[in-house]
């Protein structure tokens, strides 16, 4: 698998984290990243352009990323996207929201590229199943 | 002596972004005070401290998190109507709020931030827990539930395995998972344990302010506006490979009118991408002035409740544009004016009603821009200032003789009190009022090739004019010659142009003087002002108007107005030179700082009209000379 083919979406209003999640893919090799600051924004660009992956944090203003994530899963273009939330909130309701509403995975900050990229491994590997 | 090694760049982005996160809670607690159940605020709020939390996790700095996560807790319970705001509380989370910012500074410092004080955690936790002494702290009925569902009880669930089975994985996969023993939480923990040991608060000096200059260097620019720089440069780049081939063209002697035409077109456009390009990159460095302005409305809060005063602060056209390095250094000027306006501008509640106004004062700051310039305004409903009064004072303190205290209307009159060493207040306060401020501000204001003005009528309040260029790198000038040699001086100053014809010349006090509509303002020629020896009568006038002082440049010529680009003289500056900048001819031209020029000059005593006259030429020659 091209890793560099692989077209990112990283999610969050705040740049720094876009940044740091962005150095760890490119830190495991993923170099295809764009971004966006909220989940309308992020909503727009996957409409409007090609992704394979969204990486999408939850606390955000215009639009959430729970909002987001049920927005993808109920488009008919983007519901297979494999979508990782990213948040600070390790709360049992969270998860449980964030995984009934499709998320592939769910990853707490702050995490390493070993953690990111065991996630992602694991995602890759259940998308080839399918 | 960094704990943040190879981290540097991240923790400067960290940085600037979280205080800017942080001055919009501070902004919307003070909006809270007065909405104390508007959910949206209290979103904002809890996002606020929740990002900064996420980011200082990756940064390892513990304390800050622990701190962010307190708080945001106490957010999300005042959100989910389970505590409700009471004065205590909000004193509760201003303190803390106060304390992230102490962190910032060690963070600044390149510093792991030390605990938060032990009091202010006792207090966030018994809060959260509904247990915070003082007027009733709302409901805990959901207590239960949320330390049943939160992660303060010590064991953290396996989410890995929870997500897993909710999304329902395959048995074997969640069964699997368990082993691999990462789970993200236990992760991050281990992570954490990782980072450098916190530094004991003892060994670390006292937080200092570090100044601008080595933080906050970069700039956050939309992408947009960087596409269109790269556009135009691409642009650019076709139209000198387009010149290019026509060069060889021409220089092969093909000189035909379609060659001709085509080089003619090629200029032209060239000349319009170069200012299209200089206007783009010029936009780069502007910055919405609200970036500035977000931290003022808690100064004002703060200061007003110390003072047992009701002010607010009505903020408008945070969205108007404005050079980055002058956010910068606006920054001093501004909190010292809303500062005096809450201290000595606005009256005590009391006071008002007596008066037979509302009790609360506001404070209004505004920005817009007219023209080429932005104003900022800060005006206050407050007891306004006397101008008569502000006359005897100055003289009173010797900063101006009684002859010269009449000669000056009720405007030049509130102008005094940006002179050094001024201050009305009858006693001296801890806020303002030490006689050191206003013109420090005229002074930080005058710098950035901006003028300061205040209005004020007594009982009704005090408005203060800023206005400002909307660049420093350009500054449209008027380009005056003595004899040959060309001057810049900034057009901003100038306020009109006209001829000086002798006979209307009257003395007064031994200096040349010319009435204008009723004014009368001495000539002070602009080569006794530059110790030149005066070799002609002056031809012409330029009415400069400064701040407190207006008088009429006397000199012989003008070459046009320009908007000059400044290059400025960094080691090498001569006392009323404020740089240089190079004309379409290629001559290098002196930008005059006139301020300097006056205060700093003999000249400034004016001539004596004999002297005036000594050059003085036929009328027929001056025409040629013009």
């Amino acid at each position: 698998m091209d890793k560099n083919k692989i077209r990112f979406l990283v999610v969050d209003d705040f740049s720094t984290m876009r940044r740091i999640v962005r150095n760890l893919l490119k830190e495991l090799g993923y170099t295809n990243v764009e971004e966006a600051e909220d989940g309308q924004v992020a909503l727009n660009k996957l409409e409007s352009q090609p992704f394979d992956f969204v990486i999408t944090d939850w606390n955000m203003p215009n639009m959430d990323g729970l909002t987001l994530l049920r927005k993808i899963r109920s488009s008919e273009k983007l519901k297979h996207l494999p979508v990782l939330m990213i948040t600070a909130e390790a709360k049992k309701e969270n998860i449980i929201a964030a995984a009934q509403a499709g998320a592939s995975g769910y990853i707490v900050k702050p995490f390493t590229a070993a953690v990111l990229a065991e996630k992602l491994d694991r995602i890759f590997a259940k998308l080839g199943k399918q | 002596m960094s704990d943040f090694a190879g981290m540097q760049d991240l923790l400067q982005d960290f940085l600037v972004e979280a205080e800017d996160l942080l001055s919009g809670v501070d902004n919307r607690l003070v909006e809270l005070e007065k909405n104390p159940h508007d959910k949206n605020l209290l979103n904002e709020i809890f996002r606020g401290f929740h990002t900064i939390k996420g980011g200082a996790g990756f940064l390892g700095a513990n304390e800050l998190v622990t701190l962010c996560h307190l708080t945001e807790n106490l957010f999300d319970k005042l959100r989910n109507d389970e505590l409700s705001l009471t004065p205590t509380l909000m004193d509760l989370i201003l303190e803390a709020t106060a304390a992230v910012r102490d962190m910032f500074v060690y963070l600044e410092r390149g510093v792991q931030p030390p605990p938060a004080d032990e009091s202010l955690l006792e207090r966030l936790r018994a809060a959260l827990s509904g247990k915070l002494s003082g007027p009733a702290g709302g409901g805990t009925k959901k207590q239960a539930d949320v330390v049943d569902s939160g992660k303060d009880d010590g064991s953290e669930p396996d989410w890995e395995l929870l997500h897993q089975v909710v999304a329902g994985e395959t048995a074997s996969e969640a069964k699997a998972t368990p082993k691999q023993g990462d789970d993200p939480a236990q992760n991050g923990k281990a992570e954490a344990k990782a980072a450098p040991p916190v530094p004991k608060r003892a060994s670390v000096p006292a937080p200092v302010r570090r100044q601008a200059e080595n933080r906050d260097q970069g700039i956050r620019i939309e992408t947009s506006r960087l596409d269109q720089v790269l556009n135009l440069a691409g642009e650019i780049g076709l139209t000198k490979n387009r010149l290019t081939a026509l060069r060889s063209d021409i220089l092969a002697g093909k000189t035909d009118p379609d060659t001709l035409h085509a080089l003619d077109v090629s200029v032209n456009q060239l000349d319009l991408l170069v200012s299209d390009l200089q206007n783009a990159v010029m936009k780069t460095r502007m910055q919405p002035i609200g970036r500035l302005f977000q931290k003022y409305p808690r100064i004002a809060r703060d200061l007003a409740r110390q003072l047992g005063k009701q002010i607010e602060l009505v903020i408008s056209g945070e969205e108007t544009e404005i050079d980055k390095t002058m956010i910068d250094d606006l920054s001093d000027p501004l909190i010292h004016l809303i500062r005096n306006a809450v201290d000595h501008g606005i009256e005590s509640p009391e006071e008002r009603v007596a008066a037979g106004k509302k009790p609360e004062g506001t404070i209004q700051l505004s920005a817009k821009q007219e023209g080429d310039h932005i104003l900022i305004i800060i005006a206050d409903d407050g007891k306004g200032m006397s101008a008569e009064k502000i006359r005897a004072k100055a003289v009173e303190k010797g900063l101006i003789s009684a002859d010269e205290a009449n000669g000056l209307d009720d405007r030049q009159s509130l102008n005094l009190i940006f002179l050094p060493g001024f201050s009305t207040a009858e006693k001296v306060s801890d806020v303002s009022g030490r006689g050191v401020g206003m013109d420090v501000v005229r002074t930080n204001i005058t710098k950035l090739n901006g003028t300061i003005d205040v209005q004020s009528e007594p009982g009704r309040g005090t408005t203060f004019i800023i206005s400002l260029p909307l660049t420093l790198a350009i500054l449209p000038v008027l380009l005056v010659r003595l004899g040959e040699q060309p001057f810049a001086v900034p057009l901003s100053m100038v306020r009109e142009i006209l001829p000086i014809h002798l006979d209307e010349v009257r003395e007064v006090g031994g200096r040349s003087t010319l009435v204008v509509r009723g004014e009368v303002l001495p000539i002070l020629p602009l080569s006794l002002l530059l110790n030149w020896p005066m070799t002609r009568t002056p031809s012409y006038g330029v009415l400069m108007q400064m701040a407190e002082f207006s008088f009429i440049l006397g000199i012989d010529s003008f070459a046009g107005r320009e908007d000059a680009v400044i290059k400025s003289l960094e080691d090498f500056r001569p006392k009323g030179v404020a740089g240089v900048t190079i004309l379409s001819n290629g001559q290098i031209v002196l930008i005059l700082d006139m301020k300097e020029l006056f205060e700093t000059s003999t000249g400034r005593q004016g001539v004596s009209k004999k002297e005036l006259e000594k050059y003085a030429q036929p009328p027929e020659a001056v025409m040629q000379l013009a």
